[in-house]
């Protein structure tokens, strides 16, 4: 006998996602989603947005990562609250695991939560943390096919950060041919072109990441 | 990877199904996923094979099928099936598009057989036919 369930398989996710997304919105806190292949640049992204961003909101965050805390480490001192999670193997976070970090934030006084995923392109842009959104970042050195063969993050991010322009000459990454491709796949996100080690282009992600949490 | 999560959510959905519809086995589990999910047949084939051991669905069959993606333009209205990854209207050109289907992960049904005994709380009970 066949049993028809037609369900999400992921309804449980979902779920839990929308309790995250509830809570938030009442409490106004903004959640950004950061998703990237390991070494892109994310944990350094946030180090430049920490040292831009601490004094003109109350920041927080949460670190996934597979094992080790060295991310967090790295930020450290800057004087926010920052939660790690260790996947202990699995390749992205879930909404229930951000749940369950979610009391260790004073949320009447948290403007935003970045969340640094675990580094991957594939596997976290299908799990629903409960965020407002994602964000891509994705670097020169990985070379510029990413549009195209990730499909999935870049049609769902609501910003692209290219990283490391500045070594764009050491490497054979084609940026006309990354543009074009990220076209494409979605011709209506805005990509920002930076370099957090050399600080350049930085002024307009801050400028975005301002509003986007001002307007929260 | 994130076929394994998939399969170990999977695999509840099918538990819960199975106790509920008091079947004995399950012989078949059909799933649809849609393309932009990126998932491999064979890899997944695989993780469920190793992830239904000691389960009611130990002795399943797997069928999956793969949903094209389909984009309905904002701007002229078309809806269009979409298998090169060129998110462009055909029609009007227009980058506007809205996902329509494609980032399905869906459990369509299981099949397989009623058991004999109504098993209720943990305790087996005799169902009187």
């Amino acid at each position: 006998m066949e049993i028809k369930i037609r369900k999400n398989v992921l309804d449980r996710n979902k779920n839990m996602a929308n309790e995250v997304r509830s809570l938030l919105q009442e409490k106004k806190v903004l959640m950004v989603n950061i998703i990237s292949s390991p070494g892109a640049g994310k944990t350094t992204l946030l180090e430049r947005t920490l040292e831009n961003l601490k004094d003109k909101f109350k920041i927080g965050i949460i670190e996934g990562d597979i094992t080790t805390d060295r991310d967090a480490q790295r930020l450290n001192g800057h004087g926010v609250p920052i939660v790690v999670i260790n996947t202990e193997g699995g390749c992205h976070l879930d909404s229930h695991s951000i749940l369950k970090v979610l009391p260790e934030f004073n949320l009447d006084n948290t403007d935003v939560i970045f969340v640094e995923n675990v580094g991957n392109l594939v596997c976290p842009s299908h799990f629903d943390l409960g965020e407002d959104f994602k964000l891509a970042v994705v670097s020169t050195a990985e070379g510029d096919d990413k549009p195209i063969k990730y499909p999935m993050l870049f049609r769902e991010a609501k910003a692209i950060l290219l990283n490391k322009i500045d070594l764009i000459e050491y490497t054979n990454f084609n940026i006309t041919s990354f543009r074009v491709d990220l076209n494409n796949v979605n011709g209506r996100v805005p990509l920002m072109e930076i370099s957090c080690t050399k600080n350049l282009g930085m002024e307009q992600w801050y400028n975005w990441i301002y509003e986007e949490i001002s307007s929260k | 990877m994130h076929e394994l999560k998939i399969v170990e959510e999977l695999i509840g959905i099918i538990t819960q199904v199975a106790e509920s519809e008091n079947l004995k086995k399950v012989t078949k589990v059909n799933i649809q996923f849609g393309k932009m999910i990126m998932i491999v047949p064979d890899v997944f084939q695989f993780v469920f094979e190793g992830a239904v051991k000691g389960t009611v669905a130990r002795k399943a069959r797997l069928s999956l099928e793969i949903l094209p993606i389909i984009f309905a333009c904002n701007k002229c209205k078309v809806e269009t099936e979409i298998d090169d990854l060129l998110f462009i209207c055909p029609y009007c050109g227009s980058n506007d598009l809205q996902l329509k289907q494609g980032r399905e992960i869906l459990i369509e049904s299981i099949e397989g057989e009623k058991s004999d005994c109504k098993i209720v709380k943990g305790e087996k009970q005799e169902v009187k036919n």
